[in-house]
């Protein structure tokens, strides 16, 4: 653009006597440049429309009168959308777009006069639309592993929440294996960054995610904010623990996630057993292991014993019987007894051989014999 | 070296085995002879430890 000539609007610039178009508009434009300089704007947005862009163009109207405005990508990418009937203040720089002669206010803030402004009213919409698909259900949250091999974390890689959570992480639970993956925080391309940390992560196989970030104005923690990423946060396959921005900024990110820690060391925390507690847990297993050996060793003993009493009481009984057999045995034994029956009287007559002589025809006239009584033997004869 | 979770949740279920089943001695022996190995790799394991950090490159999402 030429530096703005001194005005003289009578003063023909052609020999024709005629301006050309792109003079009036170079004119136009030095004039509206140099008579109004970048101002503070109140009104409604209208006809908003973002290009893909990222340029966003809109009019700002009131009750009598509208002004066409654009708002470029590198102006806006932080800022959510707004919505057609908002009452908005424009900080813009009144200007002429040449090519198509018209008045245009090239916008460079743009702040909500409703409550809390647009990031509130973005929040609320995402937060409302992550809530219709169930994503903020209590019910969905998961519980952290106990003792994590792989800890995987998103962030910064030059943050200081990186250095705090390592830290956390090598002191108490340093069997891990932290997995650091990098993404912008913070910026234009931050979400996409963040999507693409998690969907790496989602591929790999890690216990549980650590979303870290430090404090920050509302437009630093915007990413956290975005509804792509708090998708992504529960579309992991992993428990994820979220730690971003100070404890008083809750983000979609937050909300999403299976845990909200209030700082990245916290999270860290969260994410850890302590080793020196997991050591003395380590000391009662080994007592519960030694009283179970001793128990069961125990068992066996008192099996032991208890068949061993069997045994002893299974002879017994037998010996029992035995005596007992034995004695009816002897009574009957004694009961027919040839003692016995001598000592009721009877006497027994044997020959010389032994014999016993039972028939008169053995006892011949001169038979000697032997007459056997209950107290000794005496010698007799038949007469 | 075995997961230290897996290592603990073997060392749990053999503790409770020991705790809770009528067994032989040689099997109660045996059981005890591995959870006091497993005690021991548990401990050692938490005594050694250095954190691994691994840094995964970031690569752009293609739009």
């Amino acid at each position: 653009m030429g530096s703005p000539t001194p005005l003289d609007l009578f003063a023909a610039a052609s020999a024709e006597g005629a301006w050309t178009v792109g003079e009036v508009t170079r004119r136009a434009r030095a004039v509206i440049e140099a008579g109004l300089p970048p101002l503070w704007i109140r009104g409604e947005i209208a006809g908003f429309k973002a290009w893909r862009s990222g340029h966003w163009y809109f009019s700002l109207r009131d009750k009598s009168a509208q002004l066409r405005c654009v708002m470029f990508a590198k102006q806006n990418f932080r800022l959510p959308a707004p919505a057609d009937g908002m009452q908005v203040f424009v900080f813009a720089r009144p200007s002429m777009y040449e090519e198509k002669g018209e008045f245009q206010l090239t916008v460079t803030e743009l702040l909500s006069t409703e409550q809390g402004g647009l990031w509130k009213l973005a929040f609320e919409k995402a937060k409302a639309a992550l809530t219709k698909d169930g994503l903020l259900d209590p019910g969905r949250k998961r519980r952290l592993p106990l003792f994590p091999n792989r800890i995987a974390v998103v962030t910064s890689p030059d943050g200081a929440a990186l250095r705090d959570i390592q830290a956390v992480i090598a002191r108490r639970w340093p069997i891990a294996e932290l997995i650091v993956v990098p993404a912008q925080v913070q910026g234009a391309k931050a979400e996409s960054s963040l999507c693409s940390a998690l969907n790496r992560i989602s591929r790999l196989l890690v216990d549980v995610v650590v979303v870290a970030r430090g404090g920050g104005s509302v437009e630093d923690l915007w990413a956290f904010n975005s509804e792509r990423v708090a998708r992504a946060v529960a579309a992991m396959p992993m428990p994820v623990i979220s730690a971003v921005g100070h404890e008083t900024d809750v983000t979609l990110c937050d909300l999403v996630a299976d845990l909200r820690a209030a700082t990245p060391s916290a999270a860290a925390e969260a994410a850890t057993p302590d080793r020196a507690e997991v050591l003395a847990q380590c000391g009662v297993m080994g007592q519960r292991l030694g009283r179970a050996l001793r128990i069961a060793s125990r068992h066996v003993v008192e099996r032991l014993d208890r068949s061993g009493d069997r045994l002893v009481r299974g002879i017994e009984h037998r010996l029992e019987r035995s005596g007992a057999l034995l004695t009816a045995h002897s009574a009957r034994l004694d009961a027919l007894s040839p003692l016995r029956v001598l000592a009721r009287g009877y006497a027994v007559a044997r020959d010389e051989e032994g014999r016993i002589l039972k028939r008169v025809a053995q006892l011949r006239s001169g038979k000697e014999f032997r007459l056997r009584v209950t107290d000794g033997e005496v010698n007799g004869r038949v007469q | 070296m075995a997961e230290f979770n897996k290592q603990l949740e073997r060392l749990e279920a053999i503790v409770r085995r020991l705790e809770s089943e009528e067994l032989d001695l040689d099997e109660a022996l045996k059981l005890f002879e591995e959870g006091v190995e497993r005690l021991r790799a548990a401990r050692e394991q938490l005594a050694q430890a250095e954190l691994k950090v691994k840094k995964v490159l970031e690569i752009e999402s293609p739009r």
